[in-house]
């Protein structure tokens, strides 16, 4: 989970952490921000009122990172916010105290990523007890990052 | 045997135990319940409980014990039937009865359970001629004529048990006999005991017909014999000869039609029958619920065919009486609410049941008189619904009518050669117009006025699962189209004229808007009001016409309705062809202020109204009052062009017997008219996708016209001369504003479109240019962005995810397209992206919504395209297949994630897969491709040269699979479909790959087999069942005992057999199971004979054993010994229908 205290410097910076999307174009299981968070849209349906009204838009998305539910209705023709989203895979070289040792492509090591909660921490953690060598999915968005996949290495 | 001596013991047990049962859940433990209910399990199962029964009856005061010494009485009496003494069951049913009529204060469901054990009784005494229990009907007649209502009412109840036991449907009781005697039984009832209740019921129903006041008591007692006639007279009577799978179908059926058989001829031919349910609901017809009856007698007698009538002449007599009975009955009164429902039954029981020339052959005024009256029934019904709308009630009982009434109508005119010509013209008009004026807006019309007149107008929300009005009411708009066509003099004038008034006044009120926003007032401050209301009448209108002008038949040509043919041929002569012209070609301008618009045609002139409001609709858009207009009427007015063009655009006349000048002037090929119109609807759909972007339903309305003016090539060579066209292709290939913010399911459908057209007739040079000008943009961009060397880098850069996405979709799109004339240059033109696209899924393997789209595009491709593909084709796409599913494999392999999504859409992946393995396997099922094909089964045999199989790729594609499959997810039902039709498909095809498969894979498919086969919907068993077949011939072909397949299938085959003999199952599965029981008998045929022999030493009944030791005989008879040959197949098939119907109803238990 990330923590709102710690901050990243974040590789592309500078760049704009969203972009705008009419809301009709958006898509299930895509992204947007929902009151100012990062989410993945899980439902999304459209409504009218009355036969002649336009349409309007009903979207449901979970935050990528703490998996709150957030919903929101708005005009299909109004702009939403979509998130710039980035998925990395490092490998684990280490878990201490609760975070995460990952090593980045150019050799760096970062240890500021918690182990996530529920199943998937888990599983990293009970992997790594048993010395198996794993990749870690990083998914960032809008200035926070959480570890969302592990695969044990190939080769 | 449980003794009277240890009565009074028993009868405590029994009663503390009860006490236990009906206690509230807090106060006692599972256990005790749980024991509680064992007690009288273990009760009811004692041996000859009669005695003690009997004891309890008399004595015990807890309802719940007496309830259940009725059930045991009646279990044990059915099983031990052979053992009794007749004297004591003709007794036992005495003491049963005799007992309920002294206790007239009984609790009702203690009552109840008696009776039925009577019925039960009665009816396991009906097969059996050493008793007699007919004196039953005796002494109901007594109780009926005692006059006491208690009586009565205890009498009714008798026979309402009888009726359900015997009815052989879910009513009857599980006794434990064979579905055969059931039917057997039902047989003989209703010949002869089923009429006796019937005249008993006439009886009482004729006395209390004649009695002036009835008090409630009484009429309560005429409600309930009131019911039980309408009980009998919907009898669903079992035709002679009807196997038992029939039998099953058969009384699954709603709404039986009364079919009863020749012995109730003079019955039910009798008039005074039929004039006393008149009579009767006369009598009661303010009492709704035993209105509802009496309506639904008279309705079932409007239903009456069959061997009942002698001829055709005692038909015409019988419908004769009945239409002036039912005439006589709703002239001259006020028609209850609760009335509507079962007066339009009556009709449209008798339209629908009675022939063409039965109805002919009524005195004609009887006729003229019954159309007359359900002319005036269907247009006051219809207000009556338009009411019941407007105050939103849950319970639309005119609206059930109204449709029962359209319905009948078009059932009438749509066989009108068989009337009188012109005789449904007038209530044609009649009916069309109350229809048009329920659904217009005041003062023209009545839509939203209550009945004192006073508007109601309520903005609801509208969810996008509720369907469009156009599907809505799409049966009722059949009926109104239709009659439309046959008074087409006067409605499609009628229609042009209001829609051309509504487009007028849109155009004047929206420009009224206009004036008031140019002076800078509010526009939150508009009325919407008049506006609505006038899309509200724009958008039935249109529908209307739409539903007149053209049908819209799935996969066929559709051809313009005669009747509209007729009419437009009719009227030609009076017809200036250059007025209708300039007319059509002027849609911006008022059709009355051209000079002779009074000399156009009809039917071109409805279709520029339309015309006329899209026109206004696209000028409003220009003039930025997108905000102000319907996106509804937007619909409507695609819709109606789509239909439109589907029928009259380019029309053919070889189709035609008669064509009428104007139409094929203005529509036909080679016509200017023609070309303006195709140009002016691809400026609409142009405007459409910039202006609507934002409402996905009218944008795909609109992709959909465009799809249909291009797929059709006549329609498509005139498309591609257009210049919009070519623009619309540069800018969708430019991916810039506003195409770029449509759907991605309307995206992929306008790049189908795009490519269709590209197959339109064009020189060789434009050819060429107009792919430079769709395709390869596509192309180019995508290879620029993918080539470049920092790509890993900026892979996850948004503006090159949505680069990605777009082209994904766009392959999509261009694979939709595929026809069998285009199939070879769009699989290049894919193949190349195909490869590219297995780079894709190494760079995006941790994006899951991108891998997810790539295995589409796979899906896509394979979908559409394989059919059609020779085999080297076929075989580079098998071999990129099997690459994206390795790297698939080599990425997903372990790998765990965190997912938010909804539990369906993680397996997003699994099930693509499956429907990618699925669509390479259905080559094997449908192959249209080309003679190089035709040696492919030696190239196969000699191995050479075949680098990937179907084979290799599906089962490594398996290998994935079947490990994920859980029966957590088998719950899903898109992937358990997917999932078992794969599996099945497998086998079928590649049975002998099936032994070859690691140990762990082949216990997990056999083990879904076996699942899939028991514990699925039919549809999913049959699918199982047909991959048994495969397999056990395999085992066959290789002949090595005890490997795990020939285990397996020895398994299968006790399965099978089961399931043919002992279960009950659906009667589409029956070929199936044939099939694999079959070749499973030749496979395991000792086995089998062990089967056969075990079932057999289990029949007690001598006559029954021989006569199943018969039928297994014969059943093998002819395939002895059974040999893996087809004629002998067959053979076996065809004994086992027998064998079904002699004995399947033996062993079938109820």
């Amino acid at each position: 989970m990330a923590d709102p205290d710690l901050d990243f410097t974040s590789g592309d910076a500078g760049a704009s952490t969203t972009y705008p999307m009419q809301c009709s174009a958006l898509r299930k299981n895509g992204f947007v921000v929902l009151k100012g968070r990062p989410c993945k849209i899980v439902e999304m349906s459209t409504s009218k009122t009355g036969k002649h009204g336009h349409a309007k838009v009903h979207l449901v998305g979970i935050d990528i990172f703490t998996n709150k539910k957030y919903e929101d209705i708005c005009p299909s023709t109004h702009n939403m916010d979509v998130p710039n989203t980035k998925r990395n895979d490092y490998q684990l070289v280490d878990i201490s105290e609760g975070f995460l040792s990952l090593m980045m492509d150019n050799g760096d090591v970062r240890e500021d990523l918690r182990v996530p909660e529920g199943d998937l921490g888990k599983e990293i953690e009970s992997k790594f007890a048993a010395g198996e060598e794993m990749l870690v999915t990083v998914l960032s968005a809008m200035g926070e990052e959480s570890a969302v996949a592990v695969k044990p290495m190939t080769k | 045997m449980m003794a009277a001596v240890g009565a009074p013991e028993v009868i405590s047990q029994l009663e503390s135990a009860a006490k236990v049962l009906m206690a509230p859940p807090s106060m006692v433990s599972t256990e005790q319940r749980q024991h509680a209910e064992h007690i009288f399990l273990s009760f009811r199962k004692s041996k000859s409980p009669f005695a003690v029964c009997k004891h309890i009856l008399e004595t015990s005061k807890v309802d719940y014990v007496l309830f259940q010494a009725a059930t045991a009485i009646m279990e044990a009496v059915v099983r031990e039937w052979i053992l009794l003494e007749k004297s004591s069951i003709e007794s036992l049913r005495t003491f049963l009865l005799t007992y309920v009529l002294q206790r007239p204060n009984l609790q009702k469901y203690v009552r109840e359970q008696i009776l039925l054990a009577v019925a039960v009784i009665v009816k396991r005494g009906s097969l059996d001629k050493s008793i007699n229990c007919k004196s039953i009907f005796h002494e109901v007649s007594q109780l009926i004529s005692s006059g006491n209502p208690t009586v009565q009412t205890l009498a009714c109840s008798i026979l309402t048990a009888l009726l359900s036991e015997f009815s052989s449907s879910n009513k009857t009781s599980n006794i434990g006999l064979s579905m055969e005697f059931h039917g057997s039984c039902k047989r003989i009832f209703q010949e002869d005991d089923l009429r006796q209740i019937f005249m008993l019921t006439v009886e009482v129903l004729q006395e209390f017909s004649r009695r002036e006041n009835l008090n409630a008591q009484m009429s309560c007692v005429f409600q309930r014999y009131l019911a039980l006639a309408n009980q009998v007279l919907s009898w669903n009577f079992l035709p002679p000869n009807l196997g038992r799978h029939y039998i099953a179908m058969f009384e699954a059926t709603q709404n039986v039609m009364l079919k009863p058989t020749e012995s109730w001829r003079e019955t039910l031919l009798d008039h005074r029958v039929m004039d006393l349910f008149f009579t009767v609901h006369r009598k009661i017809r303010e009492d709704s619920d035993m209105a509802q009856d009496s309506l639904q007698c008279l309705a079932q007698l409007a239903s009456m065919h069959g061997p009942v009538f002698p001829d055709e002449n005692a038909q015409v007599t019988y419908l004769a009486h009945l239409v002036e009975g039912l005439l006589n009955m709703i002239n001259g009164i006020e028609i209850e609410d609760s009335e509507a429902v079962g007066i339009s039954n009556i009709i449209s029981n008798l339209i629908s049941t009675f022939p063409r020339s039965v109805l002919t052959a009524l005195p004609n005024e009887l006729f003229a008189s019954f159309i007359n009256c359900l002319t005036l029934l269907t247009c006051s019904f219809g207000r009556s619904a338009a009411l019941e709308e407007v105050l939103d009630k849950d319970d639309m009982v005119y609206m059930e009518a109204y449709d029962k009434l359209l319905e009948s109508w078009l059932t009438l005119v749509q066989e009108d050669e068989h009337f009188p010509r012109g005789c449904f013209v007038q209530p044609a008009v009649q009916v069309f117009n109350s229809y048009i004026q329920c659904h217009l807006a005041a003062p023209d019309g009545t839509r939203n006025l209550t009945a004192n007149g006073v508007a109601s107008h309520e903005e609801e929300e509208i969810n996008e699962l509720q369907e469009d009005d156009r599907e809505l009411f799409s049966d009722q708009l059949a009926s109104i189209g239709m009659l439309g066509r046959i008074a087409a003099d006067h409605c499609i004038p009628l229609l042009t004229g209001l829609l051309e008034d509504r487009v007028t006044r849109l155009h004047g009120q929206l420009q009224r808007h206009q004036q008031h926003l140019m002076a800078s007032a509010d526009p939150g401050t508009v009325d919407r009001k008049v506006l609505d209301d006038l899309y509200e009448d724009i958008h039935w209108l249109i529908l209307v016409s739409g539903y007149l002008l053209a049908d819209d038949p799935q996969g066929e040509t559709p051809l313009i309705p005669s009747e509209v043919m007729e009419y437009s041929i009719k009227h030609s002569t009076e017809v200036d062809i250059n007025t209708t012209l300039q007319l059509l070609g002027s849609p911006g301008e008022k059709a009355t202020s051209i000079p002779g618009c009074n000399r156009t045609d009809s039917v071109i002139r409805l279709l520029s109204a339309v015309l006329r409001t899209s026109e206004v609709e696209s000028r409003a858009t220009r003039a930025s009052l997108t905000e102000l207009l319907s996106p509804q009427m937007g619909k409507d007015i695609v819709w109606f062009l789509r239909r439109w063009a589907k029928t009259y655009l380019l029309v053919d006349e070889k189709l035609y017997g008669q064509i009428s000048m104007p139409l094929s002037t203005a529509f036909g090929a080679d016509t200017e008219g023609a070309q303006w119109i195709v140009g002016y609807l691809l400026e609409k759909v142009i405007n459409n996708l910039s202006v609507w972007s934002s409402e996905p339903e009218l944008a795909n309305d609109t992709v959909e016209l465009l799809v249909t003016l291009v797929e059709k090539r006549e329609r498509a060579n005139i498309v591609v001369q257009c210049e919009n066209w070519w623009n619309l292709a540069k800018q969708f290939a430019s991916r810039s504003p506003p195409l770029h913010m449509l759907s991605s399911t309307v995206q992929r459908t306008l790049m189908k479109a795009l490519v269709l057209g590209g197959f339109a007739h064009m020189d060789s040079d434009t050819k060429q240019q107009y792919w430079a000008e769709v395709l390869h943009p596509l192309q180019q961009r995508f290879l620029n962005l993918i080539n470049q060397e920092n790509f890993a880098q900026i892979c996850q850069e948004e503006a090159v995810k949505q680069e990605i996405v777009a082209t994904l979709e766009a392959l999509c799109g261009i694979a939709e397209a595929t026809q069998i004339d285009n199939v070879s240059s769009l699989f290049s033109f894919l193949m190349d992206f195909l490869s590219s696209c297995i780079g894709l899924m190494e760079v995006y393997r941790n994006s899951p919504e991108t891998v997810n789209l790539i295995i589409e595009v796979f899906v896509e491709v394979a979908h559409k395209q394989i059919c059609y593909l020779g085999e080297t084709k076929s075989m580079k796409l098998y071999e990129v297949c099997l690459t994206l599913l390795q790297v698939y494999s080599k990425n997903n392999l372990g790998r765990k994630r965190l997912d938010v999504a909804a539990e369906e859409d993680q397996y997003q992946d699994l099930l693509l897969i499956m429907e990618l393995l699925t669509n390479l396997l259905s080559k094997e099922f449908i192959d249209f491709s080309d003679t190089d094909e035709v040696f492919r089964g030696q190239e196969q045999s000699s191995g050479a040269g075949r680098a990937v199989s179907a084979a290799d790729v599906v089962l490594y594609g398996v290998n994935i699979v079947l490990p994920l499959m859980s029966q957590d997810l088998l719950k899903f039902p898109s992937l358990c479909n997917q999932y078992y039709k794969l599996i099945t498909f497998i086998c079928e095809i590649f049975p002998e790959k099936i032994p070859q498969l690691p140990e762990e894979l082949f216990k997990s498919l056999m083990c879904s087999l076996e699942l899939g086969m028991t514990s699925m919907s039919s549809e999913i068993s049959q699918l199982c069942l047909e991959a048994l077949s495969p397999l056990a011939e395999q085992c066959a072909k290789t002949q090595e005992k005890d490997t795990p397949l020939f285990i397996a299938t020895r398994h299968f085959l006790k399965l099978v057999f089961d399931m043919l003999v002992l279960q009950k199952h659906n009667t589409e599965m029956t070929v199936a199971a044939g099939e694999a029981l079959y070749t499973l008998v030749c496979l395991h045929q000792a086995e089998y004979s062990e089967l056969v022999e075990t079932l057999l030493s289990n029949q007690r009944d001598a006559v029954i054993y021989q006569r199943l030791a018969d039928a297994f005989n014969s059943l093998t008879a002819s395939s002895t010994p059974p040999t893996m040959d087809r004629k002998q197949k067959v053979a076996f098939l065809k004994s086992l229908e027998e064998f079904v119907a002699n004995v399947g109803g033996l062993l079938c238990v109820k």
